[in-house]
């Protein structure tokens, strides 16, 4: 509770941070942060669903494939909620996403019953209003989405 | 911080039940090939896999039980899936996975259709 403690940090009236070290699982820390903070704005259970599930997939690309894995790196996850839009933004040290994948591809490697590279972001669009792949900072990359109150 | 599973087999007349306890991961694969390798070596033609309501699914985990799945096709099984919240079943017809998985409300819904 208390490593959970120090990885949460209220930004503003409307906005916290969480930063998880890069390894499989944390996400679980900023899901649960996401959906007490969606909660508060006045979310439905089932768009918390939906947040929860596209927060853990951003922070699992984070990890995996942002940060690869290295202990000694973090995912910062911003969390605003302003005007009925909640955004989230998650940050890894990466490079970002060489070749987006395509949902055409992505389901068509599931008919075949193949591995579907790509899945967490199929997840991602189709679960969230608005998502921002790719964009570049001076300290790496960051996804950002939208989740509308009103939707 | 993700834990193991723990994955309980029970034949139910003509269909094998797979009562999967924890959180459907990528760490989940060596547990949920095990768990299908025993109930193959059994000789299941159907095999039910229930899951915790509560149970955290993530992209990895659906990779895994997609790779399954394309197991019980090779093998001509019968699969059918319990235990989804509303969001995972949302999500599981989202992916596609119910066009090899039919999913069912109950357990007794589940042994009646598949049995």
């Amino acid at each position: 509770m208390s490593a959970k403690k120090q990885m949460v940090r209220r930004i503003n009236n409307h906005a916290v941070e969480v930063s998880l070290p890069s390894k499989l699982g944390y996400e679980r820390i900023a899901m649960d942060c996401s959906a007490s903070f969606a909660k508060m704005a006045g979310f439905t259970p089932q768009r918390i669903e939906d947040l929860k599930t596209a927060v853990a997939e951003a922070c699992l690309n984070a990890i995996e494939h942002g940060n690869k894995n290295h202990p000694d790196t973090r995912v910062l996850v911003t969390m605003n909620f302003k005007d009925d839009r909640f955004s989230v933004s998650v940050k890894d040290g990466g490079n970002g996403i060489s070749r987006l994948p395509r949902d055409r591809t992505v389901m068509r490697r599931i008919e075949n019953l193949e591995p579907p590279k790509g899945l967490g972001i199929y997840l991602i669009k189709q679960l969230m209003d608005e998502v921002e792949f790719n964009k570049m900072t001076k300290d790496g990359h960051s996804v950002k989405m939208v989740i509308k109150l009103k939707n | 911080m993700t834990q193991a599973n723990e994955i309980q087999m029970e034949q139910l007349g003509a269909v094998t039940l797979l009562d999967i306890r924890g959180d459907i991961t990528i760490l989940s694969e060596s547990f949920l090939n095990d768990a299908y390798e025993d109930a193959n070596n059994q000789g299941a033609g159907k095999i039910l896999l229930k899951f915790q309501e509560d149970a955290y699914i993530n992209s990895g985990g659906i990779s895994v039980l997609i790779q399954l799945l394309a197991k019980t096709e090779q093998n001509a099984q019968q699969i059918g899936i319990i235990g989804l919240s509303d969001h995972f079943t949302k999500i599981f017809n989202m992916v596609g996975i119910t066009k090899f998985a039919k999913i069912y409300k109950t357990r007794e819904d589940a042994l009646e259709a598949m049995s």
